[in-house]
């Protein structure tokens, strides 16, 4: 291994403007990930499938007897909540029904609250923590792409950030920084709705900030809920984002942020959904310009 | 068929770093203390003192390509962990020559590994503005609990490691 030592420097030199280029050429803008990337993601991501079955079943056992400690509490509060729904049930249905119709009368098919889940299993996160990412194993050919929501049971936790073709890597709400924004609102009465957006997440705080772009008469109280508006991009409208912790206003004192802290709990993930906005933002466009020929 | 048990072995860690902060307690993640888990490069630091002799490079080898590797499943930034593992287990290489191998210096090596391997990746996200973390911040709430946390994953599977790759090294030099 002479060749090491006597072009130890040339070997450098290379290596190291290899790795520039690397690092330059996957911090661009990009789409999609090369067919390299691609075939290793979805090997690696069968192997890691392979393996957290066992490791999913024991961690299942140990949250499970867990679960146990508290299961007669939780069973008499869970009775107590069961009756009031019953009356909501019947509400529900009610106003699905007429919502339905008055849409039918209207010849509307899709909203933007209409969405179509895939549901997915997460395989692995990333142990670069900085990065805020887990991969799942829903990729391309499951309908999956780029910048889809994700959601648990409990609310949105982040969004597609690239997707193989069998696995697909989401960026957390955690991770999100000012390029990752969402349109966001907290439902009021009487169409005195709060609009604003999402722009990333505050470490110090762990709290997402919601930039409020529409003042209304209306102060925010703590523990409003944010949901999703629909308004721009694939995200459907209506996905509970978090609760409000505090308003406090921004450094030059023009516009208010509302800390508001995520409503699912981006740490203790295995089953996701990702939901496929039926109306397509193509579609959307195409009926404007139907409507102005007419 | 000796070769290919270090590869596969290097490739389980992989696999096994991304499913690694599944079993930490969630009040460790969520907290501010960020841990990282440097297996590979504890694997890796594991060859380069107890299979490579002075004039081989396989830990160098495996180096480049499981950092790029690791680049490609967890980040996707090519680059950056192939560029400091590497960097890290050439230096070890280097000063592998000037201590005698034994449980303590076994234990300053890794220290040495995954504390460099650890500010390599730190630069290189600052520098390009992939992380803003003050250097107080890093050193107090990242790097050190790192390197406490891939210690005790070293004790545990110094004694199994050592032995297998003494074995095969003894064996491949026969050959």
């Amino acid at each position: 291994m002479s060749f090491f030592r006597n072009k130890r420097l040339l070997v450098f030199l290379i290596g190291f403007i290899v790795v520039v280029v690397l690092i330059g050429y996957s911090l661009g803008e990009r789409d999609k990930l090369s067919t390299a990337e691609q075939l290793v993601n979805d090997t690696v991501g069968w192997v890691q499938s392979v393996i957290n079955m066992p490791v999913g079943f024991v961690t299942n056992i140990y949250t499970n007897m867990n679960e146990f400690l508290n299961i007669y509490e939780e069973n008499q509060i869970l009775k107590e909540q069961l009756a009031g729904y019953k009356g909501l049930i019947y509400e529900v249905q009610e106003l699905r029904d007429e919502n339905q119709t008055l849409r039918d009368n209207l010849e509307l098919t899709n909203s933007m609250r209409d969405y179509e889940p895939i549901q997915a299993n997460v395989i692995s996160r990333s142990p670069e923590l900085w990065l805020e990412e887990v991969t799942i194993d829903t990729g391309t050919q499951d309908g999956v792409q780029k910048n889809m929501v994700v959601v648990t049971g409990e609310g949105m936790i982040g969004k597609i950030k690239t997707a193989n073709q069998f696995t697909s890597k989401v960026q957390l709400l955690t991770g999100f920084d000012q390029f990752n924004r969402i349109s966001a609102m907290i439902s009021k009465e009487e169409g005195h709705d709060i609009f604003g957006m999402i722009e990333g997440f505050d470490k110090e705080s762990n709290s997402l900030m919601f930039r409020i772009i529409e003042e209304s008469e209306e102060d925010i109280g703590e523990g409003e809920l944010v949901v999703s508006s629909g308004m721009g991009g694939v995200f459907p409208a209506g996905l509970i984002i978090g609760t409000v912790k505090e308003v406090v206003p921004d450094q030059y004192g023009l516009t208010r942020t509302a800390l508001v802290e995520p409503a699912a709990d981006v740490y203790d993930i295995n089953q996701v959904m990702v939901l496929d906005r039926s109306l397509d933002v193509v579609d959307e466009d195409a009926e404007e310009e139907e409507v102005k020929e007419e | 068929m000796n070769r290919l048990y270090i590869p596969l072995f290097l490739f389980l860690i992989l696999v096994l770093e991304g499913v690694a902060t599944f079993f930490l307690p969630a009040d460790l993640i969520m907290g501010e203390l960020l841990i990282v888990p440097h297996w590979l490069l504890a694997g890796l630091v594991f060859v380069v003192l107890y299979y490579d002799s002075e004039n081989t490079y396989f830990a160098l080898m495996y180096a480049v390509i499981f950092g790029l590797l690791f680049d490609m499943i967890y980040t996707s930034i090519l680059g950056v962990y192939m560029f400091s593992y590497a960097t890290v287990i050439y230096i070890i290489h280097l000063l592998k020559k000037m201590l005698h191998i034994n449980f303590f210096s076994m234990i300053l090596f890794h220290i040495i590994g995954i504390g460099a391997g650890d500010l390599l990746i730190y630069f290189v996200y600052n520098i390009t503005d992939l992380v803003d973390m003050a250097w107080n911040d890093y050193l107090l709430d990242r790097l050190l609990p790192t390197i406490g946390l891939n210690l005790i994953f070293v004790l545990v599977i110094y004694p199994f490691l050592k032995k297998q790759l003494v074995k095969w090294r003894t064996t491949e030099q026969w050959k």
